[in-house]
């Protein structure tokens, strides 16, 4: 099994941690992951889908043509990412006059879309192809951690072209968060919007940061751990807005955030270096500390306590 | 409110603040109301005949007249509040009100005419992908479902119900329909199964051409036309990245200038470049 490894822009960019916790991750699991070279944003669906969809499609096939080229299904670990590439494969393929337009446009630039991969989502490959059984024998230290998971929106909606899960009560992210030993915590409006998405976070971050206070307010509540997201514009918004939630509305919200692949990394004995969790905004100490404290639990039962 | 803030303005001078005078009215009305049965029901009277009057004018009318009458109530009468318990002077104003309830009065301005409608709106929005929404039957589940309703003026049943009379106008110059996040919670659970997210992002591309585009969203589009990513990488992730063993750039249009200019190609031949206004000489937004 391998992959057309699709990065994006703000993982790469901004948390190579998750980057690099995939792609130990995958070796250990022994899943090919193929770099895309050259390929670009999906693009962005909230600005480019907002200005002008011919131009988002245009984008987005383009980034399919190369792993058409590679002859893989593309892997992304980002929901915006996702919503734009499978959305435009969808579209494409089922809209022979919009692939027709398209295509002129690719022409440009030498291309061609076809229409012969398919785009997945990290978290539902885990899910569907590895299996709950194969990632459970990959934990080698397992999390006593309360987590409260984030779907985030492009993940699974709209869930009449998506059908991954149930988009209104969904359990497949829940599973794959138990598997690592974390509790994965029921908390009100769970499956609601971190409030980044569609333009809102450049345009309108008072709006933005609305929603963000509304969940921390929700996790907080529940008593959680940690927040565990498969989106890292949901992630970069639970990191770096909760700062900003706590600036604006004087509060001191200290949630760590992990992505599921961060997440699963932990779980897999990698360190937090590697993770690159200690240059995220929200210190993640508190988190790693309960982990360690399991460890030590553990060692001390087993040689009696001494 | 903002309307109905002028108006009262208009009618008073503007000299008092506007809690004063919305204070002073309200106790107004709550005297004559309490103290004088007589005039209370005369001025219900009153009241419910312009309402009847007002059926056919929209919401918004009933609400600026009621107002007016308050604010007719509230000029006529001496200013000062320690008069107010005199019920003589509550009912002083009474007189000439009915000369002042028209309600019809710019009713020219803001009634929806022919004139609003831009007659192929709704088929251009239909044509660009989304057929589904000629069904709606205006349920307002859309609405109920939606998270950014919950905390600013933006309905999404409103954003549909204006593409589908065709108010292009009041519709595209609308900043409301950029606070939506496109989380689908609205698409998800309408009935009709109607795909709301591609209208909002189809009336949205119609505001972008008539210009109605925010400089932050402009920056992310010319950071892709810069470097193929709308999130470019910095110092601080090209350490972070070469610490943890990964390439110091992404092997993405990052690594590959000539995929860059396939990007770029494209970004051209759509249009884009010239739709946020980029100056390729600069690299800035014009």
């Amino acid at each position: 099994m391998a992959f057309a490894y699709f990065l994006g822009c703000i993982m790469n960019n901004r948390y190579p941690g998750i980057e690099k916790a995939t792609r130990i991750m995958f070796e250990n699991l022994d899943i090919g992951l193929e770099d895309m070279k050259g390929a670009s944003c999906c693009p962005a669906p909230g600005v480019f889908g907002s200005f002008d969809l011919t131009t988002q499609q245009s984008i987005a096939a383009r980034n399919i043509t190369i792993a058409e080229d590679m002859g893989m299904d593309v892997m992304t670990e980002c929901n915006g990412c996702f919503g734009s590439l499978y959305e435009t494969n969808h579209l494409l393929h089922e809209d022979e006059d919009q692939k027709e337009k398209i295509n002129a446009v690719l022409a440009e630039a030498g291309r061609e879309y076809k229409g012969e991969v398919n785009v997945r989502h990290f978290a539902e490959i885990l899910y569907n192809d590895v299996g709950l059984d194969k990632l459970s024998e990959a934990v080698s230290n397992p999390l006593n951690l309360n987590v409260a998971v984030h779907y985030g929106c492009h993940f699974l909606k709209p869930s009449a072209a998506i059908n991954i899960d149930d988009p209104i009560k969904p359990t497949i992210m829940d599973e794959l968060v138990e598997v690592t030993g974390a509790k994965s915590v029921e908390y009100r409006d769970k499956m609601m919007c971190c409030g980044a998405g569609g333009g809102l976070r450049s345009r309108d971050l008072d709006v933005t940061l609305d929603f963000t206070k509304e969940k921390l307010d929700n996790m907080t509540e529940a008593g959680v751990d940690a927040i565990v997201n498969v989106c890292p514009f949901c992630h970069l918004q639970f990191d770096v807005g909760q700062t900003e939630v706590n600036k604006k509305y004087g509060t001191n919200y200290s949630i760590p955030v992990f992505h599921l692949a961060q997440l699963y990394g932990l779980a897999m004995g990698l360190s937090a270096e590697d993770l690159t969790v200690d240059a995220h905004q929200i210190c993640v100490d508190s988190a790693l500390e309960k982990c360690d404290t399991a460890m030590l639990d553990k060692l001390d039962k087993v040689t009696g306590g001494e | 409110m903002k309307q109905l803030k002028r108006l009262k303005n208009m009618i008073s001078g503007g000299e008092e603040s506007e809690k004063q005078k919305d204070k002073q009215s309200d106790e107004e009305m709550k005297t004559e109301e309490t103290e004088t049965k007589t005039e209370e029901t005369k001025e219900k009277t009153t009241k419910k005949a312009s309402k009847r009057k007002a059926k056919k004018s929209a919401k918004e009318k009933a609400e600026k007249a009621d107002a007016k009458t308050k604010k007719d109530t509230k000029t006529e009468k001496p200013v000062d509040k320690t008069e107010k318990t005199s019920k003589s002077e509550v009912k002083k104003p009474q007189k000439p009100r009915s000369d002042s309830m028209s309600l019809f009065e710019g009713r020219d301005v803001d009634t929806i005419t022919r004139s609003n409608i831009t007659d192929d709106f709704k088929q251009a929005v239909i044509d660009a992908g989304a057929e589904s929404l000629a069904i709606c039957f205006q349920c307002g589940t859309c609405t109920g479902a939606c998270p950014s309703g919950r905390r600013t003026p933006y309905r999404v049943r409103q954003l549909v119900r204006r593409s589908l009379m065709g108010l292009k106008e009041e519709l595209l110059a609308d900043d409301t329909i950029w606070m939506c996040s496109t989380c689908y919670e609205c698409q998800e659970r309408c009935p009709r199964e109607i795909k709301i997210v591609d209208i909002v992002k189809i009336v949205r591309n119609y505001a972008s051409q008539a210009g109605y585009m925010a400089k932050a969203h402009k920056m992310t589009g010319s950071f892709v036309i810069k470097t193929g990513h709308g999130v470019p990488i910095n110092d601080a992730t090209k350490e972070l990245r070469k610490r943890v063993g990964l390439s110091e750039l992404p092997p993405t249009t990052h690594e590959f200038p000539e995929a860059l200019e396939e990007v770029q190609t494209i970004l051209k031949t759509t249009k884009f470049d010239s739709l946020i206004g980029y100056n390729w000489e600069s690299g800035e937004i014009e």
